[in-house]
């Protein structure tokens, strides 16, 4: 589902200096957006990160970096504006028999910006770089990996065969994303250039007014034949930490587009800018110790449930996160699976919290430590005080280092992270049943049919139906403690830019999707 | 005299050393007593500790301690800070890029609020009275209000509401010298603010103290122009205190421009200290802290030598 410029928001505070000026401003003109005029020349867009913060070797960051990175390089496969995977690089792909072996035909007219040629060397050198742990796009594909491949063999100049450790029927997806970007031959040859120098077939090339970590400048890659589906000759991605300064630079007209945070989007809008939006991704606590190895009574099912009612979720909403979703399903809203009966059974209710601990044995409730992060951190103290007035005390402790942080899947009972549920049975397999969440081996007969179900489920009403038990349980066994969906928000220029389209659920539009208003 | 001033000089000159030595060795140790390994950082959390291993025997981190300082320390006096563990970039060609940048936010900052405040403290102690009390009182709630308020708000009316200057970015000088001044001029007036009142209200008393002194009593009444009693001997007189005032605002403005570098997404110093704290890029962090460390204390050196061949009765002592 896509909620596209919706009409009725909450209230939002913008900003302090907004509010107070609010009525010196009341009476102000119309958008400075008037003044620019829609053209192809240069297309800038105001991101959240610092998407070339490790160079510019796109198998150094995850999917979260596709759009940066399919300015400079190309995929195996290519991302569709539905969401499906289409052709890229490779033209065509087959399965063998039991789905353990892919092969793909390559094209044979791509030539890389150290003028070298795509062949099958060339993918299978990309693809051997796979046991390099600082290649975060490889981490499903490396040995021991969800989605292991076991070798990589050259067939012919144009074919490539990608053996898998177990059948992995549509692995096709992963190569639509940093996972299929193929680097040229002298990158590939000498890893340490991709720091500062990028080395792709991609639409555009890498402009020296680039200043890193500020503004990267591409500029159009004549010698690339996909560069005609990108409509902009130039585009910038400019670095604005700040949420209010990414608003400010949209409506102030220095940035195009902007990834916007809910709170912000009243605020573009009512300065004139059009607001793209797409859910998906639900924050939520996760069980990590369903077998009180850490905490013995996280072992317990009730506590858990507890925990699903004593969290007031519209009110860390209405606090934290303006413009958000108060989440009590673990599956998004625009996910076959979704039922608004859970909103009404785990209604926030911190009697009936307090009655079911009592039930699991600690009617004065009990203590663990949870570790946070700079990001996590507000979220969890909000959560902190709802447990507090049921008798949890949950101790927050900001991760010393990034191994603490990700050790706590095996120290701590309880963890809080995003989760993208774009590929539910993906989540299920790869995060949730066998995956990191769960290193403490816990089984739940429900998940697993429910899960072996949807895998299996052959239309559209078998998929909901297993979806809505998947969902259910994931809830009601407390292995999912939602608490709210974050909206991905894309603000942009009405006068410059059509209305921004999300490729399927994917929460970052296709580069070659912006084009110019007409 | 002239070896009694090469001997000040020399004296406040090693002393200015060993502060920075001191910095770097603090900032080497602190470097170190974080956890993780450069290994660790640069390979992530999913390495195995053979590869974590080679990478840190590879930078030299099995070293011993001493060996590492002074290697890292040789390196560094010529302008070598190292490799960033993140992206494998030159720390000094890095930190060159973001050094105009906070540095022409703290002198462009220093430079606007040591003119407004000079303006408005002459004004406060000649005028007196009501004028007195307005700029009193407005310079009072200028140094209580924080900078990251006033960037809201000057951003707001002068580049949301009003588009006169942008809301973001830095443009490099050599780039568009006129595009450079239009990027600095909102965040450098954020900075000003709280820089001008306290100019003022430093300048507002010294000025007070030197009105009442007997040679400008005896200028006044020698017909000497006003704006010369005022803006060439009182405030030569009452420079001092003003001009330490002044050198302590660029300081903190140097350190403080972490702010604005966020509010207006500006790629300074600030900004990289940010980043490569949260990253635990160790170079980087070291390279940041020495550089605004030298900085910090050539301005600080500069200012004590100023104060000494300002002040009669000091350089005479």
């Amino acid at each position: 589902m896509k909620l596209l410029n919706p009409s009725v928001r909450g209230s939002s505070a913008v900003l302090a200096g907004a509010l107070l000026l609010g009525s010196l401003t009341a009476c102000g003109g119309s958008s400075n957006q008037a003044a620019a005029e829609a053209d192809t020349s240069m297309l800038t867009l105001a991101i959240d990160s610092d998407s070339g913060s490790f160079g510019y070797d796109p198998l150094r960051v995850s999917a979260a970096q596709r759009q940066f990175f399919e300015g400079l390089y190309e995929s195996l496969m290519t991302l569709q504006p539905d969401g499906s995977a289409g052709p890229g690089l490779a033209e065509e792909f087959s399965y063998n028999a039991d789905n353990t072996v892919m092969t793909l035909t390559l094209r044979d007219d791509v030539t890389f910006t150290d003028g070298s040629k795509l062949d099958a060397e060339l993918v299978k050198a990309n693809l051997d770089r796979r046991s390099d742990p600082a290649l975060s796009a490889y981490s499903a594909v490396a040995k021991g990996g969800a989605q292991e491949i076991t070798s990589v063999d050259v067939v012919s100049p144009t074919e490539v065969a990608l053996t898998f450790a177990k059948p992995q029927p549509g692995f096709e997806n992963n190569l639509t994303s940093t996972t299929g970007m193929i680097v040229g031959k002298d990158g590939v040859t000498d890893t340490a250039s991709l720091a500062a120098t990028p080395d792709g077939s991609g639409p555009y090339t890498l402009d020296p007014t680039t200043v890193k970590g500020s503004k990267y400048v591409f500029v159009k890659n004549e010698e690339s034949s996909e560069a005609s589906d990108f409509a902009f000759d130039k585009v910038v991605f400019s670095v604005v930490l700040d949420p209010q300064a990414r608003a400010n630079a949209l409506v102030s007209g220095q940035a195009d587009v902007a990834m916007l945070t809910s709170s912000t989007v009243d605020f573009a809008e009512s300065k004139g800018s059009g607001v793209s939006q797409i859910g998906g991704t639900v924050n939520t606590m996760i069980s990590f110790d369903k077998i009180g190895k850490t905490a013995p009574a996280f072992a317990e099912e009730k506590v858990r449930q507890a925990i699903q009612h004593a969290i007031n979720r519209q009110a860390l909403v209405d606090a934290l996160h303006k413009g958000d979703i108060p989440a009590w399903n673990a599956l998004p809203k625009d996910s076959a699976g979704f039922t608004e009966d859970l909103e009404t059974e785990f209604a926030y209710d911190p009697e009936k919290a307090k009655s079911l601990l009592a039930e699991a044995g600690y009617p004065d409730g009990f203590e663990f430590t949870i570790i946070a992060s700079a990001q996590t951190q507000t979220d969890l103290q909000a959560v902190q005080k709802d447990l507090a007035a049921v008798g949890i005390t949950m101790n927050v402790k900001m991760a010393a280092s990034t191994d603490e942080a990700f050790a706590a899947v095996a120290t701590t009972p309880l963890g809080y992270s995003p989760l993208n549920w774009d590929n539910p049975v993906g989540v299920m397999y790869g995060v949730v049943l066998n995956g990191f969440t769960n290193v403490q081996k816990a089984t739940d007969e429900e998940l697993s049919a429910a899960t072996a179900e949807l895998a299996a489920a052959k239309d559209d009403a078998a998929a909901k139906t297993a979806a809505t038990k998947l969902n259910t349980r994931l809830v009601e066994s407390g292995w999912m403690i939602p608490l709210y969906e974050a909206l991905v928000n894309q603000g942009y220029n009405t006068k410059k830019v059509a209305p921004v389209e999300f490729a399927g659920t994917n929460a970052y539009p296709l580069l070659s999707s912006y084009k110019p208003a007409s | 005299m002239e070896v009694t001033v090469a001997l000040f000089i020399a004296k406040r000159l090693l002393m200015a050393l060993a502060t920075v030595l001191v910095v770097a060795v603090l900032a080497f140790l602190l470097v170190h007593a974080m956890p993780g390994s450069p290994g660790a950082v640069s390979l992530g959390a999913g390495a195995s500790q053979e590869a974590i291993d080679e990478v840190n025997q590879r930078l030299g981190w099995s070293d011993s301690l001493p060996v590492q300082f002074f290697r890292w320390l040789g390196a560094a006096v010529q302008g070598d800070f190292g490799i960033s563990l993140i992206d494998g970039r030159s720390v000094s060609a890095d930190l060159a890029g973001r050094l105009p940048v906070t540095a022409s936010l703290a002198a462009g900052a220093t430079l606007l609020s040591a003119v407004l405040g000079i303006a408005l403290g002459v004004t406060a102690a000649v005028r007196g009275g009501v004028v007195d009390r307005i700029i009193g009182g407005v310079a009072g709630m200028a140094v209580a209000l924080p900078a990251f308020w006033i960037g809201i708000i000057f951003v707001y009316l002068l580049a949301v509401q009003s588009p006169v200057f942008p809301a973001t970015g830095y443009v490099p000088f050599d780039v568009s010298p006129r595009d450079w001044a239009l990027s600095l001029a909102l965040p450098v007036i954020t900075l000003a603010v709280g820089g001008a009142a306290f100019i003022a209200r430093q300048t507002r008393a010294s000025m007070l103290e030197a009105l009442q002194q007997e040679h400008i009593r005896t200028l006044r009444a020698t017909a000497t122009p006003t704006w010369k009693i005022l803006y060439v001997h009182a405030l030569r007189y009452a420079s001092l205190p003003i001009v330490a005032g002044i050198a302590l605002q660029f300081i903190q403005l140097f350190g403080g421009s972490v702010i604005a570098e966020q509010l207006f997404a500006m790629p300074g110093l600030g900004q990289a200290v940010q980043n490569s704290v949260s990253t635990h890029d160790a170079p980087s962090v070291q390279g940041v802290v020495v550089i605004a460390t030298v900085v910090v204390v050539a301005v600080n050196l500069v200012l004590e030598l100023a104060t000494k061949f300002l002040d009669p009765k000091l350089r005479a002592s």
